[in-house]
């Protein structure tokens, strides 16, 4: 108890809700927090989603790209341009005991962990394996989420062949890696490849020109590319891959930028720049599109209420994407328009959800805004210094047990 | 204490209506949870109903994740029929994903259900122990028992959403409970012919407690009640113990559970594997365990070939 009250916002206890025969008091609690990265400051500031304050303000090295980890206990800022990857305890961790699950809450921490390397670029985490990218390297790097929270990382490290702008998805003793243009590396990858801890390939090459673009959906990741996707999945020892073609009756075009459910098992992906795809691998029609007023930039999926996905667009708008019905359920006017004119990464809002709060970064005008997820009505404002930009969520319910 | 009903939480949450009434040609679109409710729903509906199983042969319903399409499907649907006891994990986030208007039968209604003997625990605070009891075994229908209880719950639920069938599926459900009594006769027997000593086999997660209690086999697993948690180095220790202090006579493997951790125990305790076990899912229909009754009667082979002494 005395660590949940170091952090853990007295407005999001709620008191009395007893465990299954627990014999002593229990509390409900719920914890968000938002980890934001300022798009030129080598900033993460820690945010209390329930009450909208700055709780923590880590220094890094560079501007980062944020993840977190599937447990929510780590997120980890990729500074591409200074090189590094920074490894910050969430201070929210949950213990799953069957019939309830516990939350502990303790302030968030920058770890004494830090990895270095040449364009350090995607990042994958699935069931506390991470796989680094760097794409100036002719290695990934792997390594547990448990050996980070120690503070002693310790990489294994698989060849990629030669540096090039790829992806890894660890497994337990395997991994997957795309394979590099074997008469230009610069240029996209050209499929991917099953290789063990040992260094050694398994099975065949997997076809994939053009890939880019990567994300997971419970048991399955996929990686897009020109042709479809590759869909790995792991039954046995060994990760399988298979190719998923786009449907003739797709136009033209492809994903380079993927997304995953999460409590349903789907896919989305960019597909041209106003229009994006959902993808049910289980179904013979795999693919629907869905047609944006404008250009796409960026997109996720609600983690709770599982049948819907958020897009923002150019225009400023959030939209709410009902992935079961396949089209857009609900829009919002939420920012100034953010032309995807100009250069790929300039500032441009950012999506996430913090249970029930949509959360959108809004980096010309310092802020992020709040949507009620449930109402999908504007909720509220925090002020954040600089450009805030990208941002990940981290917290949930569970319970504590009390001794009073 | 009674098991919280699924159905008492769904209709306290707003999310069972009534069923609207069923038009006379249409047939009634039932949606099982996983293989075998759905055969039982099969047997029991015969040609009136228009079936959907979400998690197929072979297929784990507790790491299930539904797809776009299942939710789909569950819109649509006049019946839902789910075991529940928590081992469809996904279905609350389906339910509300789909929008699903039909009644959700909880199957285990009624049913003599157990906790999971060893999942209690304690939680250690300054000094004080907080006890949390076990959470309930879903896995009721390894109970033939049981399983005639799971028959009628299905033909009432029929019924109340197409009261023009009832009597076919009334009388579809009483021809059933007589095979699944029947069974129940013949794995008492079955069972009662090995020597106690020998009723003692490993199985990779605790799906069988209820065929441990109704027919008197005792089964050692390094897993929980669900796989969807994974066995620690001291489970395993623990159980290639009791192995050998108990002297355990085989090791099966399950079709719905990674057989790497019982081929090791299996190898560590000296035993070759002695069949595979049929504990959440039916087979494919070319397999042994196509339907409830065929799982059961492939358990019972397997068991007593393994048990029976030499």
């Amino acid at each position: 108890m005395k660590k949940l009250m170091l952090s853990a916002s007295a407005a999001a206890l709620a008191m009395g809700i007893a465990g299954t025969g627990a014999f002593a008091h229990d509390d409900e609690v719920t914890a968000w927090r938002l980890f934001v990265s300022d798009h030129a400051a080598p900033t993460v500031r820690v945010i209390d989603a329930v009450e909208g304050r700055e709780l923590d303000n880590f220094s890094i090295k560079g501007p980062a790209s944020l993840y977190r980890s599937e447990s929510g206990e780590t997120v980890f800022a990729v500074q591409g341009s200074a090189g590094a990857i920074s490894a910050i305890s969430s201070g929210i961790a949950f213990h799953d005991h069957g019939d309830h699950g516990d939350i502990e809450v303790e302030d968030a921490k920058l770890l004494d962990v830090e990895l270095t390397g040449t364009k350090p670029a995607h990042f994958v985490e699935r069931q506390g394996k991470v796989a680094q990218w760097f794409d100036g390297e002719d290695k990934a790097r792997f390594f547990s989420e448990h050996d980070v929270l120690k503070g002693k990382p310790e990489p294994v490290t698989v060849s990629v062949v030669a540096p090039h702008h790829g992806v890894a998805v660890p497994y337990d003793n395997h991994v997957v890696v795309t394979i590099p243009n074997p008469e230009d590396a610069s240029k996209r990858p050209i499929g991917a490849r099953v290789m063990g801890h040992d260094g050694k390939q398994v099975g065949d090459d997997v076809a994939c020109p053009g890939l880019h673009g990567s994300a997971g959906s419970g048991s399955l990741y996929a990686l897009a590319c020109s042709t479809g996707l590759l869909l790995i999945s792991q039954t046995g020892d060994v990760p399988e891959i298979r190719h998923l073609a786009y449907s003739p009756s797709l136009p033209e075009g492809s994903s380079s930028a993927l997304i995953g459910g999460k409590g349903l098992q789907y896919f989305i992906g960019n597909y041209g720049a106003d229009r994006i795809v959902l993808i049910d691998p289980s179904q013979e029609e795999s693919f629907r599109l869905v047609q944006l007023p404008t250009r796409r930039v960026h997109f996720v999926v609600d983690p709770v209420r599982a049948n819907f996905a958020y897009v923002v667009t150019e225009d400023g708008q959030l939209h709410q994407v009902d992935v079961v019905k396949g089209e857009i359920s609900k829009s919002l006017k939420l920012t100034q328009p953010y032309s995807m004119d100009g250069h790929w990464s300039d500032p441009r809002p950012r999506v996430a959800v913090a249970g029930d709060k949509i959360v959108v970064t809004d980096p010309l005008n310092s802020k992020l805004h709040l949507v009620n997820a449930e109402s999908f009505e504007k909720s509220g404002e925090v002020a954040v210094e600089g450009k805030p930009f990208n941002l990940v969520a981290v917290g949930g319910s569970g319970k504590v047990h009390d001794d009073n | 204490m009674a098991p919280k009903s699924l159905i008492a939480v769904l209709a306290a949450a707003g999310l069972m209506l009534a069923p609207l009434p069923l038009a006379a040609a249409e047939k009634l679109k039932v949606i099982a949870s996983f293989s075998i409710i759905g055969d039982m729903a099969r047997r029991v509906g015969g040609e009136r109903i228009d079936l959907r199983v979400l998690v197929g042969p072979n297929g784990d319903a507790h790491v299930y994740e539904p797809r776009p399409s299942d939710a789909m499907a569950m819109a649509a649907a006049d019946v839902v029929l789910v075991n529940g006891l928590k081992l469809e994990g996904f279905l609350g986030r389906l339910i509300k994903a789909s929008g699903a208007e039909a009644p959700v039968i909880e199957l285990t209604r009624n049913a003599s259900i157990i906790r999971d003997p060893e999942g209690g625990h304690y939680h250690h605070y300054e000094g004080r122990s907080v006890f949390h009891e076990a959470p309930f075994d879903p896995h009721a229908w390894q109970s033939l028992a049981n399983a005639q209880v799971y028959v009628a719950n299905i033909a009432d639920a029929f019924c109340e959403a197409d009261a023009a069938g009832c009597e076919t599926y009334k009388s579809n459900a009483a021809a059933y409970r007589e095979e699944l009594a029947a069974l129940d006769g013949d794995i008492r027997q079955a069972m009662a012919a090995i020597p106690e000593e020998r009723r003692l086999a490993v199985v990779a997660h605790n799906a069988f407690r209820y065929f441990e209690r109704d027919y008197g086999v005792r089964f050692l697993a390094p897993t929980g009640v669900s796989t969807d948690s994974e066995a620690s180095a001291a489970d395993v220790a623990g159980v290639l113990r009791d192995m050998r202090e108990k002297r355990a006579v085989a090791v099966f493997t399950e079709n719905i559970a990674d057989s790497r951790l019982v081929a090791r125990i299996a190898a560590d305790a000296g035993l070759t594997l002695a069949g595979t076990l049929y504990s959440d899912a039916l087979s494919g229909p070319d397999g042994p365990a196509p339907s409830y009754i065929d799982m059961m009667r492939h358990n019972l082979r397997t068991i007593t070939r393994a048990l029976a002494p030499d």
